[in-house]
């Protein structure tokens, strides 16, 4: 597919136009790490609320990412395999959270899931449960965002498998979940982690839902996004490191699995 | 779209990104104040009379005080800052760019906020501390939550009522929004965030005088204003016309 003789056919314009794009995305890292307070790192990085909203972080987005893969996949079988009424209204509501800024769809889930939300305000009168303000709650923010990226690559990636390859094993007399588990999930092992990668990537950078709707308490809610914001009110240069920090996980989670499906 | 479109989309785009820059600089009809988020209400009105007066619109960027500090430290174009406490204002003029005709031009007292149908059943400051009170103050360097961490240490409750703290909110404001929508048990806030808007929905605990807090704010022109004469203006405007509103809506007056 690739051609190798880019030189002959690239348009002369596009090559300054590409040059922008690549410094718009590469300018606002240089400048971190040009503004970022080498002398006192070890004191930024190392520093108890680096470590707790790192370590969260981490706990937050993985969460958010195997919930998303656990009920996105039923999903994206349903919209890649069956037709059932209402699927392009289905389709549309599913990309909603892409397109939603982020703090509406923490007002949305506080609308809901808040102690006087649709669900609850039932939560708390039954079970006097609350989940504003629990880790529980960033978790559920960041699934709410990550959601979508999980269906749409997975449903991509069952609508490129092959079906002959599942019938032929079930004409074998392979059961379901035998040809689930040693054909289909095997053969979409790369789109699995494109969709498992994508989710985490975007869990772990929400912020507007989790601020808006988790609140921000060190330990408890508060992942790096918000540490660099709350840093950012008094320290700007503690942010700067902070947000490093942050860019730098997520570049080597990309980088280490780009032989898996970024080419 | 052909490639001329194209190039002349993106020229015309730049170009609108220049001017927009350049037009906020030195155009005497338009100022910019930036202010504390416990006044937003007041300076809104404020604003409003001393555009009808002097034909200067006032354009507002209301937030945390140490937030918008940070700001200007890094260069944002602001005429004018209006603090919730002193010790931002000082950081204005010990970071740079400076600080002209500084001047206090309000006080403020706190009080604890708590939802109506008052949940946790909260009376006086001291049940702050009963354990699982769902807390909410404003995050440390927001003069609002400085002041409520003093007034937990001066009643003696601060390590019991700081345990049941559950978000640090970016300022004021959102304090407020997380006891109006109910989330929040109880919050502590500047008695004039109870405004005419939410005071059906938010009941007010008083603190005692003894252990209160009386916030003072502060109000200067940023020494790199670009309109110096009209920031001055609206400064004064805030210290003559500007006190009646202020206490309309709750403020002391500077001593």
């Amino acid at each position: 597919m690739a051609s190798s003789r880019p030189s002959s056919r690239t348009p002369a314009a596009w090559i300054p136009l590409a040059a922008i794009g690549i410094a718009l995305v590469a300018l606002p890292m240089i400048g971190l790490l040009l503004r970022a307070p080498w002398s006192r790192i070890g004191e930024v990085l190392g520093g108890d609320a680096a470590l707790t909203a790192l370590r969260l972080s981490l706990v937050v987005a993985t969460a958010a990412s195997v919930l998303s893969l656990v009920t996105g996949f039923p999903l994206a079988w349903l919209l890649a395999r069956r037709g059932f009424a209402g699927k392009t209204l289905v389709r549309a509501l599913v990309v909603m959270p892409l397109v939603m800024p982020p703090v509406v769809a923490g007002v949305g889930l506080l609308a809901a899931f808040g102690r006087r939300g649709v669900v609850g305000s039932v939560l708390d009168e039954w079970f006097g449960f609350q989940l504003t303000f629990t880790t529980g709650a960033a978790v559920l923010a960041a699934w709410f965002v990550s959601f979508p990226l999980a269906v749409l690559a997975l449903e991509a990636g069952l609508r490129g498998l092959d079906e002959r390859l599942e019938d032929a094993a079930s004409t074998l007399g392979a059961s379901r979940g035998y040809v689930l588990r040693r054909i289909t999930l095997p053969l979409l092992a790369p789109q699995i982690a494109a969709a498992a990668v994508l989710s985490w990537a975007r869990a772990l950078g929400e912020f507007g839902a989790t601020i808006t709707f988790a609140g921000n308490l060190r330990g408890r809610t508060q992942t790096l996004p918000l540490a660099v914001f709350e840093r950012l009110q008094t320290d700007p240069d503690a942010a700067f490191g902070l947000s490093l920090l942050l860019i730098a996980v997520a570049f080597v989670v990309i980088f280490g699995l780009r032989g898996r499906f970024l080419r | 779209m052909s490639r001329r479109a194209l190039v002349l989309a993106l020229a015309v785009s730049l170009a609108a990104v220049a001017c927009e820059g350049s037009a906020s600089s030195d155009d005497d009809r338009e100022l910019t104040v930036a202010a504390a988020a416990s006044l937003t209400a007041a300076f809104t009105v404020i604003g409003a009379d001393f555009q009808e007066e002097t034909g200067v619109a006032v354009v507002f960027t209301f937030g945390p005080s140490d937030g918008l500090a940070t700001q200007i430290v890094e260069g944002a174009p602001v005429d004018v800052f209006a603090s919730a406490s002193p010790a931002w204002m000082d950081a204005i003029s010990e970071r740079g760019p400076g600080v002209r005709r500084r001047t206090n031009f309000a006080r403020n007292r706190l009080a604890v906020i708590v939802p109506t149908d008052n949940p946790a059943d909260i009376h006086e400051l001291d049940d702050l501390a009963t354990d699982g009170v769902q807390l909410v103050l404003a995050a440390q360097g927001v003069p609002a939550g400085d002041y409520a961490r003093e007034i937990l240490a001066n009643a003696g409750i601060a390590d019991a009522a700081l345990a049941n703290v559950v978000s640090n909110e970016e300022d004021v404001a959102a304090v407020v929004t997380k006891v109006l929508t109910g989330e929040a048990d109880a919050g502590i806030a500047y008695v004039t965030d109870v405004t005419a808007e939410v005071a059906g929905r938010i009941s007010v605990v008083e603190i005692p005088d003894d252990v209160n807090v009386i916030a003072t704010y502060p109000i200067a022109v940023i020494a790199d204003s670009g309109r110096p004469d009209v920031a001055r203006e609206f400064v004064e405007f805030v210290l003559g016309p500007g006190q009646g509103v202020l206490a309309d809506h709750g403020f002391l007056p500077a001593k």
